[in-house]
């Protein structure tokens, strides 16, 4: 069973240990438990949603703010600059 | 546990870990010269750069100071530099001279490049010599300033090797050593935590000052800056957005307050955990702590950054198991417990430490002995 931590309580990501196939269900460990299921296949290292995020919801890691979300994410979707978006040293945005 | 190390002291009451001759270019077209001389004579390190020549302003003077503070580092026993005319030279050497090392020069005007290598080889050779019959001395850790760094990161580096790299930072600096954390774009949404560390409010502005001045010039240039930080291989490594890799890349500098803010290559005046404002890339970034005096640096690494630095040895920390076993010759210190065992950073700290004062007594790194070093000095304006 892949594993993925949680690094705080508050985080709506957790970071993969092992890599996971679609459809494998993920043991969460760390500051939070349970099992989340994957909806794709996720390479070692790389985030899955744990927690129902709306588009534009902040993205949160270390309990911290790591960017936004740039569609919704759905619990075991696979969540990497695809559907998030960074807000820092954006100039190709205008109002930057 | 370490308190101590074995040593080299040098005139200037600093103690090297290492006993190089240093053969300096003062300019890119020096180059060959110095590589000539370091093929001939054991015990040497050439420590060449790019451009110089056609530098001017704020630009050259990082320049010299730069070239100047890799000859000045205590792992410098003696210093030869190999220039193309006895004005920019003496630039460098006047930087260097107050150390009190032994310090030598030749310039290719008028000699030609056959002489300069005879008369380079001849008096490196004679440096040389005179740096091995320096011993090591018993040292208290408090001597060393050790540089950390981060560099082919994932998303393991913020959860192994550089929290790992943070505790033997807190060790040191509470044995009254001295840590520099740089890599300024590396903070971009971390800034207001590490900004909180600061012992004053100078401090802090000063810190945060060097941050949004970086973001600002990004964005004027209209580009994101998604690609070249966090680069292709941060964002295979599953790191997505800056803030996220800024948030790891700060546990490099473990918990302690901030000092100071330092320029590219400055020596930090007390001792403690400073900040230098130095772009993130890895050569540029170590030849900065070089040049700094460095004595050691500390690379926490996920993807893989081979490279150390030509002046200082460089630890290789990786907690990336798939890394560990690719990689396994480019990495010194295996930090992948915290995620296969659940170790605590805190304990491979206090281990790193050890091996920290081991590397300081002498003992060598994969980047030295397999010779993957490189030096290169950032450049703040265009020549002419």
């Amino acid at each position: 069973m892949p594993r993925a931590i949680v690094l705080d309580r508050g985080d709506n990501v957790a970071t993969l240990i092992d890599p996971g196939q679609a459809g494998e269900t993920c043991l969460l460990q760390g500051e939070s438990g349970g099992e989340v299921v994957l909806r794709e296949a996720v390479p070692f290292g790389h985030k899955i949603c744990i927690r129902a995020t709306a588009a534009g919801a902040e993205i949160l890691k270390y309990g911290h703010v790591i960017g936004r979300a740039a569609k919704a994410l759905a619990v075991g979707e696979h969540a990497h600059i695809h559907n998030i978006e960074s807000a820092r040293g954006r100039g190709d945005r205008k109002e930057s | 546990m370490a308190a101590t190390f074995l040593g080299y002291p040098r005139a200037d009451g600093s103690v090297g870990v290492r006993n190089h001759v240093a053969v300096i270019s003062i300019m890119d077209n020096c180059n060959p010269v110095t590589r000539a001389i370091c093929q001939a004579v054991d015990g040497t390190i050439a420590v060449t750069t790019l451009f110089v020549r056609g530098q001017y302003g704020h630009d050259l003077e990082v320049a010299f100071n730069t070239l100047a503070g890799m000859g000045r580092n205590p792992n410098v026993a003696a210093v030869l530099l190999v220039g193309l005319e006895e004005g920019t030279t003496e630039e460098v050497a006047r930087r260097i001279r107050p150390t009190g090392k032994p310090l030598e020069a030749i310039n290719m005007q008028p000699h030609g490049t056959i002489n300069a290598v005879a008369e380079g080889t001849r008096r490196a050779m004679k440096l040389a010599i005179a740096a091995s019959s320096l011993r090591r001395v018993s040292t208290p850790m408090s001597a060393l300033t050790v540089g950390v760094e981060c560099g082919g990161s994932d998303t393991t580096s913020g959860l192994t090797c550089n929290p790992t790299i943070g505790a033997m930072s807190d060790r040191l600096v509470d044995d009254g050593g001295s840590v520099i954390i740089s890599e300024t774009s590396e903070f971009l949404g971390a800034e207001h935590l590490f900004a909180a560390r600061a012992v004053d409010a100078a401090v802090s502005k000063a810190f945060v000052d060097a941050v949004l001045r970086l973001e600002k010039e990004a964005v004027s240039r209209g580009m994101d800056i998604r690609g070249t930080n966090p680069t292709q291989d941060n964002i295979r490594g599953g790191l997505t957005t800056i803030e996220e890799k800024a948030l790891g890349a700060m546990a490099k500098a473990g918990t302690r307050p901030l000092s100071s803010v330092l320029t590219y290559g400055e020596a930090p005046a007390k001792k403690g955990l400073h900040f230098m404002d130095a772009p993130a890339p890895a050569v540029e970034n170590l030849t900065a702590f070089a040049a700094a005096g460095c004595q050691l640096i500390f690379f926490g690494t996920g993807v893989g950054n081979p490279i150390g630095n030509m002046v200082v040895p460089t630890v290789k920390v990786c907690g990336n198991v798939n890394t560990l076993r690719t990689m396994a010759d480019n990495i010194d210190f295996d930090a992948s417990s915290i995620l296969e065992a659940g170790a605590k950073a805190s304990t491979l700290g206090e281990g790193l430490y050890e091996y920290a004062a081991a590397v300081a007594s002498g003992t060598r790194t994969s980047s030295e002995v397999l010779d993957v070093r490189e030096t290169a000095i950032s450049r703040f304006a265009p020549t002419i």
